[in-house]
This record gives structure tokens, C-alpha cells and sequence, in this order.
């Protein structure tokens, strides 16, 4: 940030008032207004809802005739059988996801750029990110379909090889499930999240490499003191929001994935609880309720991860 | 750039801001809380509605996400109501997100004249917030809806204010529903057709065809395992599958606990038997629809059950009789414990209401005019226009009872036919199944035995008569936003969560204890207060049956 302003205003400018500043670089600054006018109408103006947690809201009363309620939903919530069920699962799979799916696209990043062969680097990079571009609609019922007992071609495989006698229920057992949905997610934007680190790669003065292999540098010391170091700042960043967004395992996947309900007890997280009891019923203060309690916690954890971030020098503000 | 003409510049923009801003919550604000102004009915208590003579126009919102409306006035039928009825209707469309479509109406109050959707809960918070038109003062200055309905269903459709607000969907007073066992017969020939009627038979049966036909499904229980709940209808006489899905079973004059019924309690215990035994697909929760017919059409199962057996069946049929006349499937007479009298096992159920309903809305202009549309549709006329098109196409003529008479083009235009009848099929907004089924059976029954639907013929010789009259349980659940539908909420996920879980026990015993738990979740959940709570509910609908 610091740069770039100082780059717009001339050198001396940052004593002169705020005024002064704001209209040298006036042409910037109307840029800016539809950016913050779009935030302010469909990020902030909305915030009001909110308050819907704390009304037993009424959806013909309408925002100012429901009746307040104080805490009367979060104790609900905290109070409600399944809420110690869809803690646990939403911070295991978050974790999950936090240090398998994080660090998976990096890799990926860090292989890809190893590889000389440019043709050949290309079409792995389109392979590997095309799955995102599908909808988890698909990619569900791809998965479904594949991990069946009845025809699916996992269980063929596995029998022809004669690693299994019969047939795994893969999709019925609590026990596969986080595997199942953390090794989908991974396959599905590991190529596209691995674009932002090898542009970050591609960022490296090639001139350090140059130094580094007459200092006789091998390829993994390259990586190591070199490519590693050169995308740890875009590494902070992404995961100071991947804290901050914990609290968030996932909802498409998981409701598509675990239609089984006695995966309920391993898949069931803040999201998918609010859809199936608040949304679905249309309890909407509930939902509000159990959605800003989510909000509070993830802001803390962005802030706290932050302040980690800041005590090593770069924190995100 | 002077300080004077860039502080200008700035009070513009955020003038323009805040008057974005003032306009957004604005519009927000009275959304929430705009009074709906009441348009009265007209209803002049001396001349019915005529249509034909003066224009109506009124919009129509189906709440369902997979329900989009054809454009009105685009096909023969429509154009025809369009010509000789002045009759025009505005399609509002839920694009696949009804939900959203419906809470977004009323929040922002511009509700559509009339919305077609399921009975219940939403159609009581409309009622309750008092934007439903009643349609009692129609009743009896249009002849149709109460002729054919008659006054039991529409007690039963009243409200708890005594007023009827709902114009009932294929309403019926017979039997009706799709489910059952259909037999693949090539299978069942090759295996010497032993006797099927019992459990017993059924287990001894399955057995044999997992050993002789290893690639084979034993027993296909369709989506969500419906097939399952069969075997709680064949357990014991007078069960049927609707107690599974409204999780209660009727005692006396009370509603019980499904968890601790013994019954319910020796069906799971057998769904678990046949489970481990790979004697069901093995994917029976988590499969798709696809999944079933593709398994059903290629003929890769031996005995297939669940509440759409007669829709997958038949194109099914179809397929494997096309490459063997020998093939296909036969629906046989629902299996049943040893000792239960097979007249009494009901594997699908029906009530006389109907399917779903259309309300008007207090938006609606004019609500008399609607109503008169409403009830011509569901009499003989608009019945047979809407269902098999004005009268030159695919009938000609009447005979006795109303029945159109088919025409060379009915049998011969199958395709085109069909396309077209699934296009008027979006405008049937109030199914008489009475009239549409006789005729039917009336045309069906000139047909030789071998041209006749599979579907007609499973319905009418077994479906129909395994269907459990369920009126009395119609409507007994409670509202979600009230205690008892939080309990039901949970008592719900109870249900499914034990129901599956069952099956992937490892013995009986493993059943029975989880079963055990189940019925100690619910209790805690507050199962008892819930059950209290239908069981008055049912009580009145007994009431309102038998006061008729």
C-alpha cells in the first residue's frame, strides 16, 4: 500500500492535510467509489438482518413488527443435542482441510515448476485445473457413482486386483467419510489454487537461481532456500483467510456427498445444520442466530491469526 | 484543481451515495412492513362469474423447484381456454428455487392471485397471516368442486377457522398410488416360479438368486430404501408404509412410539437380516434415480419395490419385453409375514384430498372470477380439455358418463401425444381423479389384453387395492416454526439416522440396541409431547370425518 501511494503523490506530500492528498489523486479515488458503493450495498446494508438472531422473526410482520427475544436462539442453539456434534465435525474438517487441502496445491505449484518440459507442464496444469470449473452437483454424482457397491468401478478395480473379496460400501461408512470428502475437495481445486503460488514462483528473480547453482545449490536446496522463501509472504496471506474461514468446512460437497444419514454423526457442520433445521423450515431466526455465531468466531480466529502473522512481519493489515 | 471545485465535486458523490442508500433502505424498509391492501371479493351474491364473457386474467405461482408452467396459450388446449374463455394466465415461475421465489413474495408482499403448492405449512402461514381468500361463498354458486370433492374432503380441508382456503389437486374417493414388488420373469421362470407370498418364500427366494445369478440385485429397494418400509406393511395387518414416514403408530385412539413398536422392531430386524446377507442392493440409501433404473431397465434385478414401481416399471417393461417378448416384469400382490392376512398388507396409501392445492390470494383481483376458472377445470369439460386437449384432436364425441371417445389420432400420434399431454399436464391444477380414471378405464377396457398399459393393468389389479385409505392422518404435523416441529425436526433425523444404521448392523441384537437408543434420543427430544400433539390433531380429523 505504502508504496503505491507514495508512487501517486509526491515526495513530501504525506505532512499536507488529508484534502490535500485526497484531491491530487481524485481520478483514483472516483475509481474506487463503485468498488465501495457495490460492498456498501450488498455487504453492509444487508448487516441490519442480523438482528433477525436476536427477534423471533415473522416473515409477514416483516424486520420491524417481529417481536425481540434477546438470546433466546444461541441458547437454543447451545443448548440443542446435536450442537456438540456439528462443533467437532466443523473444526475436524476444517483442520483436515487446513493441512491437507492447504498445502496440497503448493506442492503441486512447487512440482510443476520443476518440470522443464513446457508441453508437457501445460497439460498437466489444464488437467489438474478443469475440475473446478465443475459444479459439485457433478462432481457428487461422479463420485457416487464411482464409489458404489453395485457397479462402481472403484470396487471393480479393487476386486480384480484381489485387494477386497467383497464390495466396500465406501459412501455408508462414518469411518471413510472425511477421507472421501477431503480427497474429493483436493482433486478438485488442487490445479486451480496451485495457479495463484506459480505465479507467485514465476515472480522470482531468475537471477538468484543463476547464483545459486554456481554456489553448486542442488535442485531441492533450490526449492528449499529459494523458490520456498520466495512465496511465503502469498503463503501468510492465504492462510490468515484460510483461519479466519474455519469455521466454514464446506456445504455443497458435504450435503452431496453424505446423503447417507448415518453419515450424519461425522458430517453434519454449522453449515449444513443451519440449511437442514433453519433454512429448510424456515426457522429464519435460528438460522440468523447459529450464521452471526459462526461470523463472531471466525472473525476472531482471522484477527488472532493476524497477530500471529504481524509478531512474524506480515500480517495481512 | 482548486480546493473549492474538488469539495463540490465530493459533496455530489456522496449526495449520489447516500441517495443510493436512501433508496435501498427505502425500499427495504416498507417491504417488510407494507399492509396488503385488502381487495374485497366481489362477490355479487345474485350473478355467478361467467367465463367467456368477461376477460380474466390472473397470475399463477407453482412452489415447487422442479415446476415450470408452460407459456399459456402456446399449445391447442390452452389456446382453446384462451379463445372461448377469455381466459388468460400469467405464469410466475419458482426457477428451481421455490423456496427462495416464496419467502421473497411474501417478504416483499406481492404475492401472486393464486399459488399452487402442497397443503400445510405454508399454505397456514398464508391463512394465518390472513392473505388467503376463503372460497366458501363460491361454493355453492359453482357446481362442480362440490359435486365431485364432495362435503367429507372438504371438511377435511377447512381450517382450524372452519373456512375453506384451498382448492384440492386431484382429489379422489378411490384407492390409488404407483408402489409395489414387480417380479423380473425371466429370472423367476428360470428358478421354476416358486411360490411368493410369505416372508419366508421371499427370503428363500432371494437366496437362490444370489447363488444362481451372482451379478444380479436379489431384491432392488429403490430410492432411499423405500423398499424397506414394505416389509414393515407386510409384518402385521393394517400397517402401512405412511406410519414409516410420519414415524408414529396408531393404538386405540393414540399415537405411539415407532422406535419401541414391536413391529417395526421385527421389520428392522429382518431389513437387516436381508442386508447383511447382500440380499438388498447394498447402495439402497445412498443411490440416485438413475442408479435404480438403470439396474430395473437392464433387468439386473430380481424382485424390484418401492412407492414408483408402476412409473419405473413400465418403461422398464418395455425395454426387456422389446428384446424378449418372454421378459419384463410382473407387479405381484404384496409379501407378508406367515399368518397376516394378505388383504390387509397396504404397501401404498392415499388420502381423499388429493395431491396439493391452489390458494387465491387477497392479491387477486378478482377471486370469484378465479374460483369459476378453478371449477369449471375440475368438471367433465375442462377435464377433458386440459387432459386429452379440445375436442377434434384426440376425441370426438362423449359417450354416457362424460368419457371422451378416442379418436385413430389418440393410437396412432403416440409420440406427438404424449409430448403435448405432458405440456397440458403443467396447467392441471385441479385433478378429478374420479373423472379422469374412469375414462380411462372406460377407453382402456376396449383395448385388447395384450395393448393395454402395463402401468393401468398393475394399478388397477394390485397397486390400487394395497392402498390404505390415510385421509384420518392428513395434516397431523405440527408447523416447523413451533416447539413441537423443532422436536419433530429431531425426532426426524432420529428416524433416518437409526432406520439406515440398522441395516449396517452387524446382528440382532445391534439392531435392537440401537433401536433402544433411538427411542431414548427421541424421548429426551420430546417425542412424547409430539406424539401428543398429532394425536389430537388425528383425533379431530376423526371427527371431521365421521361428522359427515
Amino acid at each position: 500500500m505504502k508504496k503505491r501511494t507514495t508512487s501517486v503523490s509526491p515526495p513530501g506530500a504525506d505532512h499536507k492535510s488529508f484534502w490535500f492528498r485526497f484531491s491530487r489523486q481524485l481520478d483514483l479515488q472516483l475509481m474506487v467509489i463503485p468498488a465501495m458503493a457495490l460492498i456498501l450495498i450488498f455487504s453492509y446494508l444487508p448487516m441490519y438482518g442480523v438482528l433477525m438472531a436476536f427477534q423471533d422473526y415473522d416473515i409477514f410482520q416483516g424486520f420491524l413488527h417481529s417481536p425481540w427475544v434477546g438470546l433466546k436462539h444461541f441458547k437454543m442453539f447451545f443448548e440443542a443435542p446435536e450442537f456438540w456434534t456439528v462443533m467437532r465435525n466443523t473444526f475436524v474438517i476444517s483442520a483436515l482441510r487446513l493441512l491437507i487441502g492447504f498445502p496440497a496445491p503448493i506442492l503441486l505449484a512447487l512440482i510443476l515448476n520443476e518440470i522443464s518440459h513446457l508441453r508437457f507442464k501445460r497439460i498437466i496444469q489444464t488437467v489438474s485445473y478443469l475440475p473446478h470449473f465443475l459444479s459439485w452437483v457433478i462432481v457428487s454424482g461422479f463420485v457416487a457413482s464411482m464409489l458404489a457397491t453395485d457397479n462402481g468401478s472403484i470396487n471393480m478395480l479393487l476386486q480384480r486386483l484381489h485387494l477386497v473379496n467383497e464390495p466396500v460400501n465406501f459412501l455408508s461408512i462414518p469411518e471413510y467419510f472425511w477421507a472421501i470428502l477431503i480427497g474429493t475437495g483436493v482433486w478438485k481445486e488442487i490445479g486451480f489454487s496451485a495457479i495463484v503460488y506459480l505465479a507467485a514462483i514465476a515472480g522470482i528473480n531468475p537471477e538468484i537461481y543463476e547464483a545459486a547453482s554456481i554456489d553448486g545449490a542442488s535442485r531441492l536446496k533450490k526449492i528449499w532456500y529459494i523458490t520456498l522463501p520466495g512465496i511465503t509472504g502469498v503463503i501468510t496471506i492465504f492462510i490468515i483467510l484460510a483461519v479466519g474461514d474455519i469455521l466454514s468446512a464446506g456445504f455443497e460437497d458435504i450435503l452431496l456427498l453424505a446423503k447417507n444419514p448415518v453419515l450424519q454423526d461425522v458430517s453434519d457442520v454449522i453449515d449444513t445444520y443451519v440449511y437442514r433445521v433453519g433454512i429448510r423450515n424456515s426457522l429464519f431466526s435460528y438460522a440468523a442466530a447459529v450464521g452471526l455465531f459462526k461470523s463472531v468466531i471466525s472473525v476472531v480466529l482471522l484477527t488472532a491469526a493476524n497477530m500471529m502473522a504481524r509478531k512474524l512481519g506480515r500480517s495481512l493489515w | 484543481m482548486s480546493a473549492k471545485k474538488t469539495s463540490a465535486l465530493l459533496l455530489v458523490c456522496m449526495l449520489g451515495m447516500s441517495m443510493m442508500l436512501a433508496a435501498c433502505s427505502g425500499s427495504s424498509g416498507t417491504d417488510a412492513a407494507k399492509p396488503e391492501g385488502k381487495d374485497t371479493a366481489q362477490a355479487d351474491p345474485s350473478k355467478p362469474f361467467v367465463l367467456g364473457e368477461t376477460p380474466l386474467t390472473f397470475s399463477f405461482y407453482g412452489n415447487y423447484d422442479w415446476y415450470t408452467m408452460n407459456p399459456w396459450g402456446q399449445d391447442p388446449a390452452t389456446k382453446w381456454i384462451q379463445d372461448n374463455m377469455k381466459v388468460n394466465v400469467q405464469a410466475i415461475q419458482s426457477g428451481g428455487a421455490a423456496l427462495q421465489k416464496f419467502n421473497t413474495m411474501i417478504a416483499s408482499g406481492q404475492l401472486p392471485d393464486v399459488i399452487w403448492g402442497d397443503r400445510g405449512t405454508d399454505v397456514e402461514k398464508l391463512r394465518k397471516a390472513g392473505k388467503l381468500v376463503a372460497l366458501d361463498p363460491y361454493l355453492e354458486k359453482y357446481p362442480n368442486l362440490k359435486k365431485w370433492a364432495g362435503e367429507k374432503t372438504l371438511n377435511m380441508l377447512r381450517s382450524e377457522d372452519g373456512k375453506l382456503y384451498q382448492f384440492p389437486n386431484w382429489y379422489t374417493k378411490n384407492p390409488m398410488g404407483n408402489g409395489g414388488y414387480a417380479i423380473n420373469n425371466k429370472i423367476y421362470k428360470e428358478l421354476g416360479s416358486p411360490k411368493l407370498e410369505t416372508f419366508d418364500d421371499l427370503y428363500a427366494y432371494l437366496k437362490l438368486v444370489k447363488e444362481k445369478y451372482p451379478e444380479v440385485v436379489p431384491f432392488e429397494v429403490g430410492l432411499q430404501g423405500q423398499g424397506i418400509d414394505f416389509l414393515y406393511a407386510g409384518m402385521a395387518e393394517d400397517r402401512n408404509v405412511g406410519q414409516v414416514s410420519l414415524r408414529v403408530v396408531p393404538d386405540g385412539n393414540e399415537l405411539k412410539s415407532l422406535f419401541s413398536d414391536p413391529v417395526y422392531r421385527e421389520s428392522m430386524i429382518f431389513a437387516n437380516t436381508l442386508f447383511r446377507e447382500k440380499l438388498i442392493t447394498q447402495d439402497a440409501i445412498t443411490q440416485t434415480r438413475d442408479q435404480v433404473k438403470e439396474k430395473v431397465n437392464n433387468g439386473r434385478v430380481a424382485i424390484y419395490g418401492d412407492f414408483d414401481t408402476t412409473v419405473l416399471g413400465t418403461e422398464a417393461n418395455s425395454m426387456l419385453r422389446a428384446k424378449d417378448p418372454e421378459g419384463g416384469y410382473t407387479m405381484i400382490w404384496p409379501l407378508h409375514k406367515d399368518g397376516v392376512d394378505p388383504k390387509k398388507v397396504w404397501v401404498n396409501e392415499f388420502d381423499s384430498l388429493g395431491w396439493n392445492v391452489s390458494a387465491i390470494t387477497t392479491s387477486a383481483k378478482n377471486p370469484e372470477g378465479i374460483f369459476a376458472y378453478l371449477d369449471w377445470l375440475t368438471g367433465e369439460e375442462g377435464e377433458r380439455v386440459i387432459f386429452w386437449g379440445p375436442e377434434g384432436m384426440y376425441w370426438q364425441g362423449t359417450n354416457d358418463k362424460g368419457a371422451p371417445v378416442y379418436t385413430d389420432k389418440y393410437k396412432n400420434e403416440v409420440e406427438e401425444r404424449s409430448k403435448l399431454m405432458a405440456i397440458w399436464d403443467t396447467f392441471q391444477w385441479a385433478g378429478n381423479t374420479a373423472f379422469i380414471d374412469g375414462s380411462k378405464a372406460e377407453n382402456e377396457m376396449n383395448l385388447p389384453e395384450d395393448k393395454r398399459d402395463w402401468a393401468t393393468v398393475s394399478q388397477t389389479g394390485i397397486a390400487w387395492k394395497t392402498s390404505f385409505d390415510a385421509t384420518e392422518f392428513g395434516n397431523i404435523q405440527p408447523l416447523p416454526d413451533s416447539d413441537e416441529g423443532m422436536i419433530l425436526q429431531r425426532v426426524s433425523d432420529i428416524a433416518d439416522k437409526v432406520r439406515a444404521k440398522a441395516l449396517f448392523a452387524k446382528d440382532e441384537q445391534e439392531v435392537i440396541s440401537l433401536l433402544d437408543k433411538a427411542e431414548q434420543d427421541a424421548q429426551k427430544a420430546g417425542y412424547e409431547k409430539l406424539l401428543k400433539f398429532e394425536t389430537a390433531k388425528w383425533q379431530e380429523n376423526l371427527k371431521k370425518i365421521k361428522g359427515n
